[in-house]
This record gives C-alpha cells, structure tokens and sequence, in this order.
C-alpha cells in the first residue's frame, strides 16, 4: 500500500461516522474474519484507522480496494452533497438493448480516449442503477481521488444523476456518457438537492399522486372527525376546500425530500408588477411578506426556511 | 356584512360559547381540546375560526357566543394583520367584558418588539386583556386554558356576583403612566 492509497483510506474513515463504520467495513469484505474481530470500534476512530491501515498492509490492498470502500459508503448514504440530474436525449433508433457490460465497457473505453489521466470505477446497485466513481487528473498529474465524481444513472431511463463534477469536467463526462447510453445530446433539467433517492422518485414519479377526477369525492369521506362533540369550526367547509386543494395539487401521499427552490421573477419592472398584482386583487390581502419586503428591506434575494420561531417544520417523509 | 353581536340571542341554560379566532389553526385546537377537557360543571362550547366574519350560511343555528379570544403570533406579521382585520367586525358590546387577546411568542428574542408594543397599544385603546401565554409546552397551553376558562364562565354569566364588564375595569390592558415605556418594550 502506498502512501497516496493511505492518506485516501484515512480521509475516508474520517468522512465515515463511527457509527456506521462497522457495518460499512463489513459490506466491504476485504478483511477476513478474524481480522474484523480484532478490530474495536470502541476505540477513537484515528486508532480504529491505524489498525485498520496495518491489517491492509498485511492483506497488501491497493488503491482500487480503498475506493471500493468509498463507493460502498457513498451508495449507502447518497446524501453527501448536492445532487445534479441531466436528462440524456434523442435516443438512438437501433438502440441495442444496453446491458451493464456493454455500458461499463463503452464508459470507460470513450473517457479513457478524452482523458487519459483518470480512473473509473463502476458498480451495479441492487435497484438496477449503476454508480459510476471518476476521479479526474489532467495530462501531468495522477488522479485526484480526493474529489472524486460520482455518477448514478439507471439503464432504462434517460436521467444521470451527479454529485461533485467540476465545471471543466463536465464535457468529458457528457462526452463519454451520450454514445455509451446510445443517446444524442445530453441537457440540464434544473433540479438539484441532496437526496437523491427523493430526485429519483420525482422524476420518475414514483410518488402517489392524484389524478384529475371528474367527481370528487365526497368532502366528509376524508374529513376528521371533531376531537370532541362540543367543538366546533366555523371554517370547516374552507378548511376542507383547501385541503382538497392541496390534495389535488401535490397528492395525498408523502411527498419526494427537496431542499430548495430557485423561482427567478424577470420583468422590466417587477416591483411596479408586483404592486399591480395587488392593486388588481390577484395576490390576496393583506400583502404577504414576501412581496412588500423588497421595496421595505431593500434587498432581492431571501431565504426561506422552517427554522423560524413558532413555525413547525412541516413532518417530511423519511427517505 | 354582519357584525357579531353579544346580545342579540338568549342564552342557553348553563352554557357557554367561546369563539377563538387566529389565523393559523396549530395553538386553536390545542387550546380548544384543553378547554373542553377542563369544565366539566358548564356546556363549554367552543367555535373555532380563522377570522371574522363568521360564515352566515349557519348564522341562524349559532348560539350567542359569550366571549372572543384573539389569538395573536408575535412571530407572525400576518397573525396580527389578521387579528387588526377582525377585530373591525365585532359589535361594540363585545369590548364591555367579552373578548381578550391571547399572545404567544412574547419571550422569543427573535420577534420584533413594535409587534408587541403596537399589540399593547390596541389593546389599551380597546380597554380589553392582554393575556401572555406560552404555546409549546403542555402546561402553558393548560395555563392559558384556564385562564381563558375562568374569563369566560364570568362574561356569560355562570358566576354570581361576577359581570363581564369587570373584566374590562379591573383586568384591562393599560399604557403605563411611565412617557418612555414604548422605550422599553
């Protein structure tokens, strides 16, 4: 083992938390059993990270080992930064059905032919995504796999999901992914965040919505009953009217974790707009917050989140 | 548009209606669990609103309602807009004794004072309550249950001796004689 392979290894296990540092080790199987028993994950982790680095001295393990166990983390725990997604399209006609060799194949064979200072890893997940580990150099260094990109895209669908892809990357990548998917083009579809099994399932809808219905369904059916006999809401018919309202707009179920939301407003003269919106009743009154604090605070640009006092974060589905 | 008014309905025997208005509902139906939880010798019946005015389709059904809690969110800019807008609904009558303001959120550093100080200022210069109260915790919901309790079993008469208009003399909100207590807030 040589020392670039070691500093990768000790930065690994110090982005693992301890408490998942044992069951990660183990889905690794690179050390045999008595090995792993020797090792006390009671212990500080850098003492956990010295023993562990002379048992992969004795195994005489390499770098590509040592990336291995990155990758298990990493599709363990997909939520280490922020997630990107492309969409790849105009598909191929004569499209040969693309199974993971030849895909693996094609990947490697396109980006080692732009680059050649790279190193590729691919595996295959469980749920038919394949995960793809580069770790970019240039045409005089090794690469650098202490940025390593990484890539999901599943088979049958056009979506490639990336997280960490330097600007001057992008091309090569989009350039050795299109032909090995047998696609035309690649674009951006504007949805980023960080977790990525919540993007998926945006994407590929795999979310319980609501169809449109010509008949909706009776408004006691999903109406609460009253907490007890003697209270009484005057504003339950509106109260149920939003409800369903929301119903229709988002689904009943739980809905995908995303973080944030960019909405751009560009007009000529958006404060003059905005002031129309309400002069014109169209925003309702008293004016929201959100739109008289422009000219209040003179400021364009706010964040909002659910950490303020007295608002509840709204209970998100646990992806 | 109708104005709610105290005194245009006969009262039922040992019952009282309590009407709390605010504009998100979280707190609402906490306080109105606890309140119903609380009595047991009276019929409380409590309405629950986002704001006035009340709807007129039920109208005719409505009992008199005894008293009107506003429930204000200092965290909230809209809370207390919302409450400004109701409060312009409610018959005069209702000031003699029968509606308070309930406040949550006076602690939190955060919350701009001129909320509070303005809230104070309304609530002097409409000589009725201001009640502080504390909406995460158990017991403060429960505090302000049966403080509510209390005003209400007074403004619908159920205690003898008592009248509403008391409320408004003796437990009022008043400006402070000190000229510089706005400073203060």
């Amino acid at each position: 083992m040589d020392d670039s392979a070691k500093q990768v290894l000790r930065r690994i296990i110090r982005r693992i938390p301890s408490n998942k540092l044992q069951i990660t080790l183990r889905k690794w199987e690179c050390l045999s059993k008595k090995q792993f028993r020797s090792l006390d994950f009671t212990q500080p982790k850098w003492l956990i990270c010295e023993n562990l680095l002379s048992l992969c001295e004795e195994n005489d393990l390499s770098l590509k080992h040592v990336t291995e166990l990155e990758m298990i983390f990493h599709i363990e725990h997909p939520t280490q930064g922020t997630w990107y997604v492309s969409q790849l399209i105009d598909a191929e006609e004569e499209a040969l059905t693309s199974d993971l060799l030849n895909f693996r194949e094609s990947f490697k064979v396109h980006l080692k032919s732009l680059i050649s200072h790279v190193s590729v890893k691919i595996k295959k997940h469980e749920d038919d995504a394949i995960w793809i580990r580069i770790a970019w150099g240039d045409n005089f260094t090794k690469p650098n796999h202490f940025k390593p990109t990484y890539v999901v895209h599943h088979l049958q669908t056009p979506y490639v999901f990336v997280t960490g892809l330097a600007a001057k990357h992008r091309p090569l990548l989009h350039q050795a992914l299109i032909p090995s998917a047998h696609y035309g083009s690649i674009k951006d579809v504007h949805l980023s965040g960080r977790c990525l099994t919540a993007l998926r399932d945006l994407l590929m809808r795999r979310y319980k919505q609501v169809f449109p219905e010509k008949h909706p369904r009776l408004l006691e059916e999903r109406s609460p009953l009253p907490s007890h006999p003697n209270i009484e809401n005057e504003h339950a018919k509106h109260a149920e009217n939003r409800l369903q309202m929301a119903a229709e707009a988002f689904g009943d179920g739980m809905l995908p974790k995303l973080q944030t939301a960019v909405y751009k407003l560009e007009t000529s003269n958006l404060l003059e707009s905005l002031k129309y919106c309400v002069s014109s009743g169209m925003a309702s009154a008293p004016v929201t917050p959100l739109l008289s604090s422009i000219p209040r605070k003179g400021r364009n640009y706010f964040v909002i989140t659910d950490k303020g006092p007295g608002i509840n974060p709204t209970p998100g589905p646990n992806i | 548009m109708s104005l709610l008014k105290p005194f245009n309905k006969l009262p039922e025997l040992n019952t009282a209606n309590i009407l709390l208005v605010e504009n998100e509902t979280q707190f609402q139906k906490k306080l109105a669990d606890t309140i119903v939880q609380l009595e047991n010798d009276v019929n409380v019946i409590v309405r629950l609103a986002r704001s006035l005015p009340l709807p007129v389709e039920i109208a005719e059904k409505r009992q008199r309602i005894d008293l009107v809690v506003f429930i204000v969110h200092l965290s909230s800019e809209q809370s207390l807009l919302s409450t400004e807008v109701s409060l312009k609904q409610l018959e005069s009558g209702y000031f003699m004794g029968k509606m308070c303001f309930l406040v949550t959120g006076a602690r939190c550093g955060t919350v701009p004072s001129e909320r509070l100080t303005s809230l104070k200022k309304m609530a002097a210069s409409l000589n009725s309550p201001l009640l502080m109260t504390e909406d995460g915790t158990t017991e403060g919901v429960n505090t302000a249950a049966q403080r509510v309790l209390n005003m209400l079993k007074i403004s619908a008469g159920l205690v003898p001796m008592a009248t509403g208009l008391y409320l408004s003399s003796l437990i009022r909100y008043t400006v402070p004689a000190d000229p510089d207590w706005q400073d203060q807030d």
